[in-house]
Order: structure tokens, then C-alpha cells, then sequence
């Protein structure tokens, strides 16, 4: 290392003694005013919603693979009565099944049930833990969404279509509201395991919104953006002289343009990286909370670790402004072959059971410091997924997909805790009235924080377009 | 489910028009009593258009030349329709810019590269007549002119290496649409020709593998190969070509009719549906076999090779395919949805064209292969109780096959990483017969209404398509491209000069460039639009002409500097009497880096290649950085397109969205920009190394930074600039001390290609320049032109 020849690094031996100073850090980390960004014809100012809004923030817990929600909440007396039957016929009406010949028997896992909270909502033993805020809950138990396969109804679910190319809803959400901290992104994506979620970046895409509202994808480790991390052989203070040489330069050729916004912005965009550099590490930084804290979301477990440590993050996230913190639901298990996520085709019980464990703990640990530090309220807690899965088992001990009929769920944000909507038939299999699709829930939750989904618009080659494409709207049941 | 969407869509028919109000009042409707619908729907198509009104559905004709006063000004035939507006509006065109601004934007505009140092001193010293002339002859005739011009190009055309959704395939045989691209604009390919050829290639010349690569143009779009409902993938991907189309040369938003008739546009759904039904018997397949050139012969004999490494464990595999492979394919076949099902279990004889198609999909795609089916019966055969077969036997060959598998995994470093011997196209499977069209009730396709032939929009064209089928197409296709690249057609030519337009001058005539229908913009100078699109069919749709009009006229050649005279009477500058400054696409930031950095590998053509990732990002198998690293230093164009995980240093500088036809470079400008141009290693390594290519060549510290200037700007540096840079080397020095630890080591970036060891100028010193290089690349005059 230390030969100073034509390497891209060198170690210098040098005579000049130890280093001196120490740095002054005159660009603070902290707020930005928001005002200051508007004057640049920043796209991420912050504007004003339609009308008054419940929530600031969404937390969309997106259960990657789709968990059985008929082995989680939707609790069937009728469906293990009938477990190991053919599917009476009336039930299967009306829908298309991807096997030939019939689908598999009734299938009944073997989950114990318990009623928790003031409103008595049914939870299985493998989210005990979620249990307990029964009654923050908001369960939407006749959710229909369309598609067989995970690609086409993940994208649905977070664009609105079947087909890649719309904005996500984060997106629409960075786009109508702007950036409340310009100090960090306004959409952040998180996800655990060791490479970019399947499908992904066009689930956080910003389509045809212009690229600055997509998701930033916030990486598990310290150093949560790329590029956040300066070159190991440039210091900080190095850095700061840097970009005041840039800042000099720039400045005095912009002074030959005094009316290019455009130019001015990009010089400012240099002191918001700079800060993002200290903002960004900071805010996923957890190993200043405590160690209940750290407990409470599971970081204790090995197997919930990595996603408690993604929850905590969000909570950070939440407080300091981010708007939409998407986060995918990670491996468990061995994570190879259907353990990489929740989709169970076989051997529900080995699949599930990790799953449910990595995630159970750190949701309710999410929920009960969301309320402890009064941040529920303002915040929409999201629980969703591509689609649920059947009745009827698969592989004898597995379950397929099924868009007909699953529950998700919301808490905080203005919804009405403690209430079930909807329901499935007594198998689970299908909704038994027109249901909620994923436009409704998107509907609903732009609702939520002031927008009028109707009005969300922007002008893509001359169609007027919006986040639920020409369908949805706001389911007002759900709301409190 | 059908009835909650039905009713979704009624709800916002009931919002538009009063024929869908009807439409909605009936909420008893089903596809089993289309009648009535189907007359509500005709009804608009009835009432349309009894004579073409809007100004870009009516002819072309090639406009007077205005009288002007500025006579002088105008150098080329545009430039009087440029300035007849301006001086309308009392305004005068700006100043010439000078040469060596002139050299750098016209460099960048027409190769997305910087002209060299000696190139500026050569043009600016030019005393000839002809100097512009040169340069632009010269700029034109370089392979650099194709690469640029055809990024643009491959926006529009939605061009990946990949065939995004979750799989994300790769496409590993699309790099040859590229190649075409690009050759068609170095060879000056007719504009005519190339729309004839991408949109029916494999009617007109189908024993041309040039026009067979072409269809490639239809293949772009994204897909999912694991889909189980066919009849659905077919409507989708129809629909992406029909939407395409109408985008990229009719410059028309027609995909608004697929759910409901347009509502500014005479277009009706029974229009778009017509659109529609010329793509109705297109099939795309993947491994039409390639002239087996140098690079296709090397390609096979990599093959070979990575096939003798693996023949032992795949003559072990062929037992257990032959034994299991015909029940492999019924079990995976029974998993399509019920259409699907109906289509490909049904025997050949009885095939009708949906069939056809589809049957044509199971066969070609490429999940469809023995060793994925089989693989998956296997573990179903194995782990379900209830499948016939299932025992000990099925258990044993499982274990058996996933050994094998293992062992086969092995080798995949040594499976060629890139290239092929085959093409992907568009074909018509032989038959000239093709699926009835219908249109859809709010363009859901469970719910066909009233049949459809194919037509052209009524509002744009009272023409009947001219189809003459032949014995192995329906030559519905050449029909409609012998309608697009006709010289008649108010749009095409309108619609492809004014994109060209608008990428020199960053508004269009049209700022619309997706839009000439109703709801888009009006040109600001309709004559000068319809000067161009004249004047090049005239010169027989030569991209050439246009280019190197443009490039020579006096309304390019204008300054950019601020004029507040002009900001007040023409705000958006729609009149171009200021030439406007603009960010160089992502492309073209990468590409310069690049350049001046003395890396730029100017290879054309090929196979696509992977640079690697930014520290932390892993995109796993989706992502194989390339072996070569004179790779890594390619032109942008050739970096691999995946859809998924598009190349982080390109995708932050806005590059296209590939999912769908993508008509402009958007300009953003964010705190992640400013990140990757600090902290990404590969900048880094390019700031290290023109460092070390100036240190080689100039003295001393203001030789340096003017050298450097040159090669950045094409200017030198002024006084400020001077003063600025050299105090903050002297400056630069010590903070870089400051940073040793206690043994008086430190850690920078030294210059690359050039040995300290040998060199009189102080390490530290060396250091410090470095990273001044790095901060003159990081300014705005470095990522704009002027």
C-alpha cells in the first residue's frame, strides 16, 4: 500500500507530523427550511393537500410471496369442519382457478384462535403479538385485487395496474405533497436480505411522474443510499473544501445567468447531499434507542431481527417527516426454495411459521411506539399484500393464490380502530359482497392525507392521469 | 369480481360523455347481449369526423418562404421562418456565439462527446467559407452520430436487454434492434424505409435479416413469461404495440380509446380498435436463426465449449427427461387459466389463430424448456401427497435430478456471458388468416362487443388500408407501415421533425412532442414545422439533411446568453431568439467522464455489457459485471438495459422509463445526483485519471488548469477562475496533511497513468490536482452546454 506509484489509493509516509485539525462542521445536519427549497422551484417543495389531512406519513408493510391471511386473521369454523372435503361447487362459482381438473381439498392448518381486545377480532397463534392492539386495528377482511401470478399483482397493488409503467402510490404521494425534510428523500423503500427485492425498483417507480418522486431505496447496513458514503480516500473536511471551490465556480458563472432557477438549484444541490451524507446514516442509526425499545420490535430474535430493525427504521423515518416508507417483507427461514417469502405453495406450517415470527413482534412493536410516542394518529400503518391465498390446499399441505377474497389491514391515520369490514364467504374463498380493491385502498389512504384522489392528477401525454387509474373510491366505512 | 369492475368502469363512463351515460344506464349488460352495447358504442364512429378539421390531420404543404427583413440572418431555408416571427414580434435573433461554444454544443448535440482540444483550435482557426461545413460534413459521417441519435430512438422504442416483471428475463439476442438503430442512422436509412421495416419487416423482406432485426421494434415491449392466462398476455401485448405506434409516429395519444372514445380527439374506441386489429395475427419469436457471421461462429464455439464441460452430468439428465417429460408438460400445461387451456390442449388441426398464437408462446418461450418443467414436476411429484406418481420412485429421481443440478450449477461461469446466434422478430406463424378483433367494453377484454376490421382513424385518414394478404401473413401490417411512411400522412413526417427539433432546441415546435391531437399543444410556428417535415420527404426522408440543416442554420447558431428583452416578450422562449442552454443526458455525462478520462472504448455495436455496481448494491444473478473490463468502458448506449435494476450512475441523471414508449428526457435535479458525481468510485476513478493524462502533458499549475479547461470547456479558464483554482491547490495541500494520522500516513487519490515516483511534482500536490479535477467535473459548466 504504501508504494506511491499509479495505484487509484496511496498511503502516504509523510514527514509532517500529526494531523491537527479538527473539523468544524459548519453545514449543520439539521432542518432545512422548507421554504428555502420552494424559492428554487424545487418539484419537492411542500404543497398544500385538498382539504385537511388526518395523516402525514404512510407505513406500507407490503408481506412479499402473500401470506394466508385465512392462517393469520380470517378465522373459518366452517373451513375446518370441511378440511380434507372436496370444495363444495356453489363456493367456486363465478372464478378461475388455474388447475385443470379440480382444485385441492379444504385445507385447515393447525392454528389455535383467540379473540383479543375491546372489539373481539379474531387472531391465529402465529401473530399473537399483533394481537394485542386489536383495537387499533382496522381490518378490511373482503379485499379482491386481480391476478394469478405475484408479478402483475404486486405491481397492481403498488401502481395500480397490471402492467409496468404507473407511478407507485409513494410516488403520487411525494408528487402532490412534496418532501417535508428535504434533508432526506420523501419515498423510502426498505427491504432486508442480501439483494434488491424481486420485480424491483418498478414497484417504487415514479412511471411517468417525473424520476424525482421515486422511492429511494434504503439498503440494509449503515450506509443507506448509494454513493451516500464518501470515497474511503476522501475526508470530510477535504470534502468541505471541495465544494466550496464548486460553489465558487458555479457561483461566478451563474452570475452570468442571474434568471437560470435551474442552474441555482443544482448548486444547491450539493449542500442538501452533503447534509444527506450526516442525515441519511443518521436516521436509520437505531443503536442509540433503548434496549426495551430494541426488544419491543423483535431485535433480540435473530429470526424478526432484520425486519424489526426495517420497522424501527421507519418509526425514525415517520419522525422525521418522510412521507411514504415502503417496506418489503424479507426472507425467513433457511431462505432458499418458498422460504425467500411467504408464498406457501407447500408446507404452509415451515413457511409461515418464520414468516409470521420475523414479522410479529416488530409490527406490534411498531404500533405500540407509533402510540406511545403519539405518532399513530398522524401516521397510517398499512398491512397488505399482492393477494391472499386459498381454501383449498395445494401440494396437500400448501395453499395457491387467491385475489378473490383476503384481509389486510390499517391502523392510525384516521381509521376507525377496533373495526372489521367486510368478510369473506365461510370457506374464506371469496368476498361476499363487492369487496375492496387495491384503488380503494388508494383511494382511502390518499384520503387520508388530505387528496382527493379524483384531483391527484398529472398530465402524461395528454391524458389526464391519477393514482386509480379510472376506477376506486374512498371506502368511508373504514374511516373513523 | 366481473361485476365490481364492470361497475368501476361505469362509474367513470357515467363522468365523460353522454353516449357512455346510456352506455351505463343499462347495468344489466353482459357480454351474452352485446347487441345493444355494440350500437351505443358505433354510435360515435357514425357521427365522427365529416372532414378533418384539426390543423396536424390535415396535409403537409411545404410553405412559402416569408419575406424578411434580417435578410443577411438567414442562412438556411428555416432560418427565414424562424425569423419572420420574430420579427413580428419586433424581436431581433441573438448574437452569434462564438466558435468555440459553437464546436462544443454541436459536438455534444450530434455525438453526445466533446470535441477534442486540437478539434476546437482547428475549427476556431478555420479561415475557410466552408468551416462549418466541415465540421458539421464531419460530425455527421462519424459512427458517434449513430450512437447518439439512436438513444432517442430507443427511448421510443421502450429498447431493454430485459423482459422486466419479476423474472426479468434476459433478452440476450435484443442488442441487434440496437445494433440496427444505430446503423440506420450512421447509413442514413431513409425514414420511410425504417419505419416500413420496423413495423413490417418480416412481410416486405422476409428473407432480409436486416428487416427481420427491424420488427424487433414491436418485440420491445415488457412481458411476463410465467403468465397463466395467454388470452390476456395476447390483448396486452397488442395493445403495447397499437399504443406504441400511435405514440412514436402518429405523435397521438390513440390509447385513450382503448377503455373509452377519446375526449378531445375525434378518435373512437371502434378507431382503436381498427388500430388495433392490424397487429391482431403477430407473433413474436425469439430464436430465429442469424447469418452466422464471425461473431455468431465465436458465440457457438463458446457454446460448444460450456456444453463438453457439462455433457457427462446432461447425459446423466437425459434419462430422467425422457422418462418424465411428456407428463412435465401436461401437468405444467393444466396450470393456465381456463382460456389458456382450451387453446393449447386442443390438436393442431383444430387450432384457430388465437390458438395459433398461443400454442406458438408455450412453444417458444423460453421457461418453457425440459429442464425447468421437468424440475418442477419433479418436486410436485415428490412433495404432494395427492399427485399420481407420488412415492418413493419420484422421491428417489428428485434427489437424483437436484445432484445434477447442483452440479450442472457449477459450471454456469463458464456459459458464454454474452452474445447469440438468433434473432428476435415478429412473424405471422405462416398463416395469413387472422383472430376476429373486437371492441372491448371499457377495454376489458372478457367483454368483446362489436366486431372490427383494420382501418385507420377516421378523424386522420378516409383512406381504406390496402391489404393484400400473402400466403404466409395477413400483410395487415405492410398495409398500415405503407400508410405511416407515406408521404400523405399529415403526421408522420410533422411528428419525427419536430422530435428532432426539440432535441437541439429542447421545446419543440409542437412542445408536445407525444401529442398533435387537440388536447396538445399548438406549434408556435406551424410554417417553420411544416418547412421541415416538407423538406424532408423532399429529400427523400434523409434524417441526414434534417440533422445538418438544423446544425448549420443561423437560429442554431445562436448565443445563450440571457436576453431580458426576449425573457419578456416570449417567456417560454418559444420563438428560439435564445439559443437554449441544456443538461447533457445521462448518457452523455457518463460518456464524456469517460472520454476525457482516456478510457472510452469506442467498440460499436455488440452484445450489451455490465460496468460494475456502486459499492452495496448487489443485484445478484440479474447483474454478471462483464469479464473484459475494456467493457466497462463502453459507450452508454451499450450498457446492459435491465428493467428491474436499471445502472445506478445512468438512472439517477433521468433516464428513460422502459416500461413504456418514453418521448422526452425529463431534467431533475436532486441531492442523489450530487451524491453519485461525489462519491461514486467509478467517477472517482475518471477524475484520477485525466488528472493524470494533464499532469503528463502541461508544466505548471496554470498550465494545468488551462489544459484542463480546454479539454472540459474548450475555453480557458478567466482570471477568477484562474486565481480560485490556484489558491485552492496551495490551500488543498494542507487539508489534505491534515488528514495523516499519528504516524504521518494519509490516505488520496492519486493520479492514474502517470508515475509520482518519476515526477518532480509534489505527491501531495499531485493529490490536491486531482481532486480539483474532480470538482471542475462536478460543475454546471461540465454537466450543461451552452
Amino acid at each position: 500500500m504504501a508504494n506511491i506509484t499509479n495505484r487509484r489509493e496511496a498511503l502516504f509516509k509523510l514527514g509532517w507530523g500529526t494531523a491537527g485539525l479538527m473539523l468544524g462542521t459548519s453545514l449543520s445536519g439539521g432542518g432545512f427550511m422548507a421554504a428555502e427549497a420552494a424559492t428554487l422551484g424545487d418539484p419537492l417543495a411542500p404543497k398544500e393537500p385538498h382539504f385537511p389531512a388526518k395523516a402525514k406519513t404512510v407505513i406500507w408493510l407490503h408481506m412479499d410471496g402473500a401470506p394466508s391471511t385465512l392462517d393469520l386473521f380470517d378465522y373459518k369454523p366452517e373451513l375446518i369442519r370441511l378440511a380434507g372435503q372436496e370444495v363444495p361447487a356453489s363456493f367456486l362459482q363465478g372464478i378461475k382457478t388455474s388447475t385443470q381438473g379440480g382444485v385441492g381439498k379444504l385445507f385447515a392448518s393447525k392454528r389455535e384462535w383467540k379473540q383479543y381486545g375491546q372489539s373481539g377480532a379474531h387472531f391465529s397463534d402465529l401473530v399473537s403479538n399483533i394481537g394485542q392492539h386489536a383495537d387499533k386495528i382496522t381490518f378490511i377482511k373482503n379485499s379482491i385485487t386481480v391476478g394469478a401470478t405475484h408479478d402483475i399483482s404486486i405491481l397492481k397493488l403498488n401502481t395500480g395496474d397490471v402492467q409496468p409503467g404507473r407511478p407507485s402510490l409513494g410516488a403520487w404521494v411525494s408528487y402532490a405533497l412534496g418532501s417535508a425534510n428535504p434533508d432526506l428523500p420523501s419515498y423510502v423503500v426498505l427491504y432486508d436480505g442480501n439483494r434488491e427485492p424481486t420485480g424491483g425498483s418498478v414497484n417504487w417507480s415514479s412511471g411517468f411522474l417525473p424520476a424525482v418522486y421515486q422511492g429511494t431505496a434504503f439498503r440494509p447496513g449503515d450506509s443507506p443510499i448509494i454513493s451516500l458514503d464518501r470515497a474511503d480516500v476522501v475526508g470530510n473536511r477535504e470534502q468541505q473544501d471541495d465544494l466550496a471551490l464548486l460553489k465558487k465556480l458555479n457561483d461566478h458563472r451563474a452570475a452570468l445567468r442571474p434568471e437560470d432557477t435551474e442552474l441555482q438549484a443544482r448548486i444547491r444541490s450539493f449542500d442538501l447531499a452533503y447534509k444527506m451524507q450526516k442525515s441519511a446514516p443518521e436516521a436509520v442509526d437505531i443503536s442509540k434507542e433503548s434496549e426495551a425499545t430494541k426488544e419491543a420490535y423483535g431485535l433480540n430474535d435473530p429470526v424478526s431481527r432484520a425486519y424489526g430493525t426495517n420497522l424501527l427504521r421507519a418509526r425514525r423515518l415517520t419522525e422525521r417527516g418522510v412521507r411514504f416508507i415502503h417496506v418489503v417483507s424479507g426472507p425467513a427461514g433457511d431462505g432458499v426454495g418458498d422460504v425467500r417469502n411467504w408464498d406457501a405453495h407447500q408446507k404452509l406450517e415451515d413457511n409461515h411459521r418464520p414468516h409470521a415470527r420475523a414479522v410479529d413482534k416488530p409490527i406490534a412493536g411498531l404500533l405500540a411506539d407509533l402510540a406511545q410516542r403519539g405518532l399513530l394518529d398522524s401516521t397510517i400503518v398499512v398491512w397488505t399484500s399482492e393477494f391472499g391465498r386459498t381454501s383449498y390446499g395445494q401440494s396437500g399441505d400448501g395453499r395457491d393464490h387467491n385475489p378473490w377474497g383476503y384481509t389486510q389491514w390499517v391502523a392510525g391515520g384516521g381509521f376507525k380502530p377496533g373495526y372489521t369490514h367486510g368478510a369473506t364467504d365461510d370457506i374464506g374463498l371469496k368476498s361476499t359482497d363487492k369487496g375492496v380493491d387495491t384503488y380503494d385502498l388508494h383511494a382511502t389512504v390518499l384520503n387520508q392525507l388530505g387528496l382527493d384522489h379524483l384531483k391527484t392528477t398529472f398530465l402524461r401525454s395528454g391524458r389526464r392521469e391519477r393514482p386509480t387509474v379510472v376506477y376506486g373510491g374512498v371506502v368511508k366505512e373504514l374511516l373513523a | 369480481m366481473t361485476s365490481t369492475r364492470s361497475r368501476a368502469y361505469v362509474a367513470f363512463l357515467l363522468s365523460f360523455t353522454s353516449i357512455s351515460a346510456v352506455l351505463a344506464a343499462d347495468d344489466k349488460l353482459s357480454p351474452q347481449a352485446p347487441a345493444p352495447v355494440a350500437q351505443q358504442a358505433a354510435a360515435p364512429a357514425q357521427v365522427a369526423a365529416p372532414a378533418p378539421q384539426h390543423w396536424s390531420y390535415l396535409p403537409v404543404v411545404a410553405p412559402a418562404t416569408p419575406e424578411v427583413k434580417l435578410k443577411d440572418w438567414a442562412r438556411r431555408p428555416l432560418d427565414a421562418f424562424v425569423l419572420a416571427k420574430l420579427e413580428g414580434k419586433g424581436l431581433s435573433p441573438a448574437g452569434e456565439t462564438d466558435r468555440a461554444t459553437f464546436i462544443r454544443r454541436a459536438t455534444l448535440d450530434a455525438w453526445g462527446l466533446l470535441p477534442a482540444p486540437q478539434e476546437v483550435a482547428n475549427f476556431v482557426n478555420d479561415s475557410s467559407p466552408q468551416a462549418y461545413e466541415k465540421l458539421v460534413d464531419r460530425l455527421l459521417a462519424s459512427p458517434r452520430y449513430g450512437e447518439r441519435q439512436a438513444r432517442r430512438w430507443l427511448d421510443l422504442a421502450r429498447y431493454a436487454d430485459s423482459a422486466g416483471f419479476q423474472g426479468d428475463a434476459t433478452r440476450n439476442n435484443t442488442y441487434r434492434y440496437r445494433d440496427y438503430v444505430i446503423n440506420a442512422f450512421n447509413s442514413d436509412k431513409p425514414f420511410n424505409t425504417f419505419i416500413r421495416e420496423q413495423v413490417a419487416g418480416d412481410e416486405i423482406a422476409p428473407d432480409s435479416q436486416e428487416a427481420l432485426v427491424a420488427t424487433g421494434f414491436l418485440t420491445q415491449y415488457p412481458d411476463n413469461p410465467n403468465s397463466r392466462d395467454m388470452i390476456q398476455r395476447k390483448y396486452q401485448i397488442t395493445t403495447d404495440m397499437t399504443d406504441t405506434v400511435g405514440s412514436v409516429f402518429l405523435g397521438s395519444t390513440i390509447g385513450c380509446a382503448r377503455c373509452h372514445n377519446h375526449k378531445t380527439d375525434k378518435i373512437t374506441m371502434k378507431d382503436y380498435y381498427s388500430l388495433q386489429a392490424f397487429f391482431a395475427n403477430t407473433s413474436t419469436t425469439e430464436d430465429i436463426k442469424a447469418f452466422q457471421g464471425y461473431a455468431e461462429r465465436a458465440y457457438l464455439r463458446d457454446v460448444a465449449d460450456y456444453e463438453s464441460k457439462i455433457k457427462d452430468i446432461r447425459d446423466e439428465k437425459h434419462p430422467l427427461i425422457e422418462k418424465y417429460r411428456d407428463k412435465a408438460y401436461v401437468y405444467h400445461k393444466e396450470r393456465y387459466l381456463t382460456d389458456t387451456r382450451e387453446a393449447i390442449f386442443k390438436a393442431e388441426k383444430d387450432w384457430n389463430p388465437t390458438d395459433r398464437w398461443a400454442n406458438h408462446r408455450l412453444a417458444n418461450w423460453n421457461v418453457t424448456n425440459d429442464d425447468l418443467i421437468v424440475a418442477g414436476y419433479l418436486r410436485y411429484l415428490a412433495d404432494d401427497k395427492e399427485a399420481p406418481g407420488y412415492g418413493p420412485e419420484a422421491k428417489a429421481d428428485l434427489d437424483k435430478w437436484t445432484k445434477l443440478a447442483t452440479a450442472e450449477r457449477q459450471f454456469l461461469k463458464d456459459k458464454p456471458e454474452k452474445g447469440s446466434d438468433t434473432i428476435t422478430g415478429v412473424e405471422e406463424l405462416g398463416h395469413n388468416e387472422a383472430p376476429k378483433s373486437y371492441i372491448f367494453f371499457g377495454g376489458n377484454h372478457e367483454r368483446p362487443l362489436e366486431e372490427v376490421q383494420p382501418a385507420f382513424p377516421a378523424a386522420i385518414s378516409s383512406d381504406d388500408p390496402a391489404i393484400k394478404p400473402l400466403p404466409y401473413s395477413s400483410g395487415r401490417r405492410t398495409a398500415l407501415a405503407d400508410w405511416l411512411a407515406n408521404e400523405k400522412n399529415p403526421l408522420t413526417a410533422r411528428v419525427f421533425v419536430n422530435r428532432v427539433w426539440s432535441n437541439y432546441f429542447v421545446k419543440g415546435i409542437v412542445q408536445t412532442t407525444y401529442d398533435f391531437g387537440k388536447a396538445g399543444d399548438r406549434p408556435s410556428n406551424q410554417e417553420l414545422l411544416d418547412h421541415l417535415a416538407s423538406d424532408f420527404v423532399e429529400h427523400g426522408w434523409s434524417v441526414k439533411h434534417l440533422h445538418r440543416e438544423i446544425l448549420l442554420s443561423s437560429t442554431y447558431r445562436q448565443s445563450s446568453d440571457e436576453r431580458p428583452d426576449v425573457a419578456k416578450a416570449d417567456p417560454d422562449n418559444r420563438l428560439y431568439a435564445v439559443f437554449p442552454r441544456q443538461r447533457l443526458d445521462a448518457e452523455e455525462i457518463r460518456d464524456v467522464w469517460l472520454q476525457v478520462a482516456g478510457r472510452l472504448n469506442e467498440k460499436v455495436g455488440g452484445p450489451s455489457v455490465l460496468p460494475p455496481l456502486p459499492k452495496n448494491v448487489s443485484y445478484g444473478n440479474l447483474w454478471q459485471v462483464s469479464k473484459e473490463k475494456e467493457d466497462w468502458y463502453r459507450r452508454s448506449v451499450y450498457i446492459f438495459t435491465r428493467r428491474s435494476n436499471p445502472y445506478p450512475l445512468l438512472e439517477v441523471f433521468n433516464t428513460p422509463n422502459t416500461q413504456i414508449s418514453h418521448p422526452a428526457r425529463e431534467v431533475t435535479t436532486t441531492p442523489l445526483q450530487a451524491l453519485a458525481l461525489l462519491n461514486n468510485d467509478q467517477v472517482e476513478e475518471y477524475a484520477q485519471a485525466l488528472a493524470g493524462r494533464i499532469l503528463k502533458d502541461a508544466g505548471d499549475d496554470a498550465g494545468r488548469i488551462d489544459r484542463l479547461y480546454q479539454v472540459l470547456f474548450s475555453r480557458a479558464p478567466d482570471e477568477f477562475e484562474k486565481a480560485a483554482l490556484l489558491s485552492y491547490l496551495d490551500n488543498h495541500v494542507k487539508v489534505l496533511e491534515e488528514k495523516a494520522d499519528n504516524n504521518g500516513r494519509l490516505l488520496v487519490a492519486t493520479p492514474i497513468g502517470y508515475k509520482l515516483s518519476e515526477s518532480k511534482v509534489d505527491p501531495l500536490r499531485a493529490a490536491a490536482f486531482v481532486d480539483l479535477v474532480h470538482v471542475v467535473g462536478n460543475s454546471n459548466d461540465f454537466v450543461y452546454r451552452f
